[in-house]
């Protein structure tokens, strides 16, 4: 993190970083919709799920991060470099939750 | 419509300007006039948006700087439609429409009149209050002007806009202080604009060229702003430019100059040396700015041609200096 | 230990089109509805008197004055602290300035407050009707049916919630009531009503409860019963311990140190 005196000499525009911060969790809520599916057809009990969740996220957050962040820059886009990685990570949890207990248990059924 | 109309501030180039304005029939023709709010069509017809009647104002704005008033008139009217007439921000465009539309001094009187009824009225009518004082200083009463922006800056002291304005009436007036005191205010609103860095640099410059006391003083803070307005925006052409007029006059008079200044409050009167090389920087970079915008690099076309050709002036004024 | 057998329960497929669906798509469309009818409920602020703009700005430049004093060289710093705090003390910037001191009046008497009592209300109606009609629905319709099963595991503790109306003391927990498949509803349709309404909507109800319990800023700084003397005194003594420091200080030589010709 920077101090307080070095953000008031490179100042962070914020609206920027609010944008920034919209966009990942918009992806990470759709996304995470989209693996409760996946896992929910897979038949994934448990743990299992849970994991798949875990990786598929990380794997999200990590094509953002080949794609759209420019190795090596994170803080320019990002208050710190664990909010790209974490960010959408528990907002995205329920969703997973809502659409993998929906499809396993109309596959299951 | 095209996307250069959905930019909410109405400063665009004029050949912007121009074209919006010559488009201005067809686009008004190919916008929906009217959007009634509760019918059965609205559920299947795009579905307004905020952008649409930013738009309706920023083309009017370009057809009244074009001199198209037809299609300003049309762009009015379904604004009222929308709005009602006792909007206040309607109110004050349709004020600035007919001082656009007025031929002579006394419609602009005429107009002016309308204002202050609306004031009386309802005093806390912000837009108009702003337009009031916007025509003021088209008359030429300047005076007036700042006494009413000092009111208006009174009850509302967080308007960036209005600080700025009077900074600039101020300094038609020649007076410095006042000016740079109402550019800090701007700042302490927006700390990050580093026009307003920049700006405050070149009032605090010409404070500093014109006034006998104190000189150094405000020169050395002029430097800083500029130093800051460079650091908040890379390869800023203004604050190169007036970071190399400063360092040219602190140059001058800085080994004439004893020290003796240096005891008041406020930061010290940078040394020489750094002057002379933040000189340096300054003519390289500006050297450096001018050679890819005028060969028009990619990445290097954001610049306005007028700033580009006077900085190519400071630098052959420089180059012819150095070489004599 | 004898694995206890996973247990497997029968169920018609006709509980999903008829129990399962339906609450899932009613929960979209009231979200949906709640959205539109914030936005059409929303009034526009209403029109401020002058002096009550005055007051509210000046407060406010005081505030702007103490985040971004670092702006300003210190000479210009200490003159408008001195200004402001003495206006702040005297109380120059308040509405009815003979009126300082007194306490600030009842919320209930004052029509400007109550105006925005009626804001809050209205925002807090929107989330509660809806959410014990579709409560006392459920309840009414499909209580007692068990529709699905979690993908998980889950303590015992969970089925009194999970379970709710089904009395059946030995069933594993994982089990759901329609109940609960409700309250699923909530928490995981978020990203449904990001996705079709945009992010800042109005229809979750998860937002609506963060903001409350969040600093309303905007709203509860001017809001009702705050006595603006009181404000302005607290502004003031934050103004006057302020510990300023100059961002242009050496501001040369990092330029020097960053720009690369």
């Amino acid at each position: 993190m920077l101090t307080e005196r070095e953000l008031q000499i490179n100042p962070i525009v914020q609206e920027s970083v609010l944008h920034n911060t919209k966009t990942l969790t918009t992806l990470h809520n759709l996304t995470a919709s989209l693996f409760g599916v996946g896992a929910g057809i897979l038949g994934l009990e448990s743990y299992l799920g849970f994991v798949f969740y875990l990786i598929f996220s990380l794997i999200t957050s990590a094509l953002v991060y080949a794609f759209r962040v420019r190795p090596g820059i994170v803080k320019e886009y990002f208050r710190s470099s664990i909010e790209l990685w974490t960010g959408g990570l528990f907002e995205g949890l329920s969703g997973f939750v809502l659409t993998w207990t929906l499809f396993y248990g109309l596959v299951r059924a | 419509m095209s996307s250069s109309l959905s930019h909410p501030p109405a400063h665009l180039p004029p050949a912007v300007a121009l074209q919006l304005s010559q488009q201005a029939p067809v686009t008004l023709r190919s916008t929906p006039s009217v959007i009634s709010s509760y019918s059965f069509t609205t559920l299947w017809s795009a579905a307004e948006t905020p952008e649409l009647w930013t738009e309706y104002e920023n083309l009017m704005l370009s057809c009244l700087r074009t001199g198209d008033e037809q299609s300003a008139g049309v762009c009015l009217e379904r604004l009222t439609e929308r709005f009602g007439a006792e909007n206040e921000r309607l109110m004050a465009l349709r004020g600035l429409f007919q001082e656009a539309i007025a031929k002579d001094d006394a419609t602009l009187k005429q107009v002016l009149e309308e204002y202050e009824t609306i004031l009386t009225k309802d005093p806390s009518n912000m837009p108009v209050s702003k337009r009031r004082i916007a025509l003021l200083k088209t008359l030429g009463k300047t005076t007036e002007a700042i006494t009413a922006l000092n009111e208006f800056v009174d009850s509302s002291p967080t308007d960036a806009e209005a600080w700025a304005e009077l900074a600039d009436l101020y300094v038609t007036q020649g007076m410095y202080p006042q000016a740079i005191f109402a550019l800090e205010e701007v700042l302490l609103i927006t700390p990050y604009a580093w026009n307003i860095h920049a700006r405050l640099g070149e009032v605090l410059f010409m404070a500093g060229s014109s006034g006998d006391t104190s000189t150094d003083k405000y020169l050395a803070e002029a430097l800083r702003r500029f130093c800051r307005s460079i650091e908040l925006c890379d390869d800023y052409l203004r604050g190169y430019y007036g970071l190399k007029l400063t360092t040219n006059k602190l140059l001058t008079s800085l080994p004439q100059a004893s020290r003796q200044s240096k005891s008041d409050s406020g930061l010290p009167i940078p040394d020489i040396k750094t002057v002379e090389r933040l000189n340096e920087t300054a003519t390289a970079k500006l050297s450096e700015i001018v050679r890819r915008s005028v060969s028009g690099e990619s990445g290097w076309e954001g610049y306005e041609n007028a700033e580009v050709i006077a900085a190519k002036a400071l630098l052959d004024s420089g180059a012819a200096k150095s070489i004599r | 230990m004898a694995q206890i057998p996973v247990q497997t329960i029968h169920r018609d497929p006709q509980l999903f089109y008829w129990i399962l669906i339906p609450i899932t798509v009613v929960m979209i469309l009231t979200g949906i509805l709640r959205h539109y009818a914030t936005v059409l409920m929303a009034t526009t602020p209403k029109k401020q008197e002058l002096p009550a703009i005055r007051e509210q700005r000046s407060l406010l430049r005081g505030i702007n004055l103490r985040t971004n004093a670092n702006a300003i060289s210190p000479v210009s710093f200490q003159a408008r602290k001195d200004y402001l705090v003495n206006a702040y003390e005297k109380g120059d910037f308040l509405k009815e300035p003979d009126k300082k001191g007194q306490a600030a009046p009842n919320p209930m008497t004052d029509p400007a407050a109550m105006e925005g009592m009626m804001g809050m209300m209205k925002g807090n109606m929107a989330m509660m009707i809806p959410q014990t009609l579709i409560m006392g629905w459920i309840n009414a319709f499909f209580s007692g049916f068990v529709m699905i099963k979690l993908p998980f595991p889950l303590t015992i503790k969970f089925k009194s919630m999970l379970q709710a109306g089904v009395a059946t003391r030995d069933m594993d927990p994982q089990w759901m009531s329609s109940i609960s498949w409700y309250v699923l509803c909530i928490f995981g349709l978020q990203s449904v009503f990001n996705y079709l309404l945009g992010s800042d909507n109005a229809a979750s109800q998860m937002a609506q409860q963060m903001g409350q319990m969040g600093p309303g800023a905007g709203a509860q700084m001017f809001g009702p019963g705050v006595d603006p003397d009181k404000q302005f005194q607290a502004e003031a003594e934050n103004l006057s311990v302020l510990a300023q420091e100059y961002t242009l200080v050496g501001v040369e030589e990092r330029l020097l140190e960053t720009v690369r010709v």
